[in-house]
């Protein structure tokens, strides 16, 4: 492409063509949606393991690991991510927001409970899972829409409905006990960050 | 009938400039790949733009290389909505 002068139709041509250019730029790689997903799988098996094992509640700081390891390890793949992609686009900044969006209001959800904890000692950690479970899909489900990827749309949905069937055990006062709550909140991260995750990463391979 | 900026009147201004609407932010590599443009000639455009206060640079670094992300100003904006405007009644759209 040159400095060269145009006809009102090459102008035209011109807009179109890069518009179509940038329109079609793909999704991209989904390795921070794999990390954080296998993070919390792989944390939830010896939680799992330990809380069935020793019947000890002190197991569940192990879950503090998922936010801690994850929060560090975003911000260097992101970076990482963006120095190769070229652009920025609206929907990624848009998605991004969202996500983080979700991570501030996790931190301070976590220091409300702990606030509960020490001040009141009420304690109510439960909120922070079923917060999760019901928050984190629908911004899945938002980022499915908005980059137009059905995995992560359906993916979010079955979190959701994962989400929902927690809310109303937490709510009907069913125990949510290791024995089945734990393989269904490890299928949560599956369906919502592991599958997508890998379908999209095999669509970026494809080109 | 409104006359087309000349500024914007150019296939590589134009083509960097449409690709600025689309996106928050480009680096030069990115610019350049999707121009099809030398970057001698992408590097001289880019000034020009600058000086007319229709794109931003920033000046950074990607690890040990340097690198140049543009975006589009709100003067740029409205002069890119303007230009396709007057494109219309050029073309009777």
């Amino acid at each position: 492409m040159e400095d060269k002068k145009l006809t009102e139709k090459e102008s035209l041509e011109v807009i179109t063509s890069m518009i179509a250019r940038t329109k079609f730029r793909y999704l991209g790689n989904a390795n921070i949606l794999l990390m954080w997903g296998y993070l919390a799988v792989f944390c939830s098996i010896p939680v799992w393991i330990l809380l069935a094992a020793t019947q000890q509640n002190v197991w569940n700081w192990l879950w503090f690991a998922i936010p801690v390891i994850g929060m560090l390890l975003t911000p260097i793949m992101a970076r990482r991510e963006k120095r190769t992609d070229g652009a920025v686009t609206y929907s990624d900044k848009i998605t991004s927001h969202l996500w983080s969006i979700f991570g501030v209001s996790e931190i301070v959800l976590t220091f409300i409970c702990l606030g509960f904890s020490l001040i009141g000692g009420i304690k109510c950690w439960t909120a922070m899972m079923v917060y999760t479970l019901i928050a984190a899909p629908f911004a899945e489900i938002a980022q499915g829409l908005i980059v137009k990827e059905k995995s992560l749309t359906w993916g979010g949905i079955v979190g959701l409905a994962i989400g929902m069937v927690s809310v109303c055990c937490v709510t009907g006062k069913i125990p949510l006990l290791a024995s089945w709550f734990m393989p269904l909140f490890i299928l949560f991260w599956v369906v919502m960050m592991i599958v997508p995750g890998h379908i999209i990463n095999h669509k970026a391979k494809k080109g | 009938m409104k006359e087309l900026n000349p500024l914007l009147h150019s296939q590589l201004r134009l083509a960097v400039m449409s690709i600025l609407m689309n996106v928050e932010e480009a680096d030069f590599v990115y610019l350049k790949e999707k121009t099809e443009s030398t970057a001698g000639n992408l590097s001289v455009q880019l000034d020009k733009l600058l000086s007319a206060g229709y794109i931003s640079v920033e000046k950074g670094m990607a690890g040990k290389r340097p690198r140049t992300i543009c975006s589009i100003t709100p003067a740029g904006r409205n002069a890119f909505e303007e230009y396709v405007e007057a494109l219309k009644s050029y073309l009777n759209l």
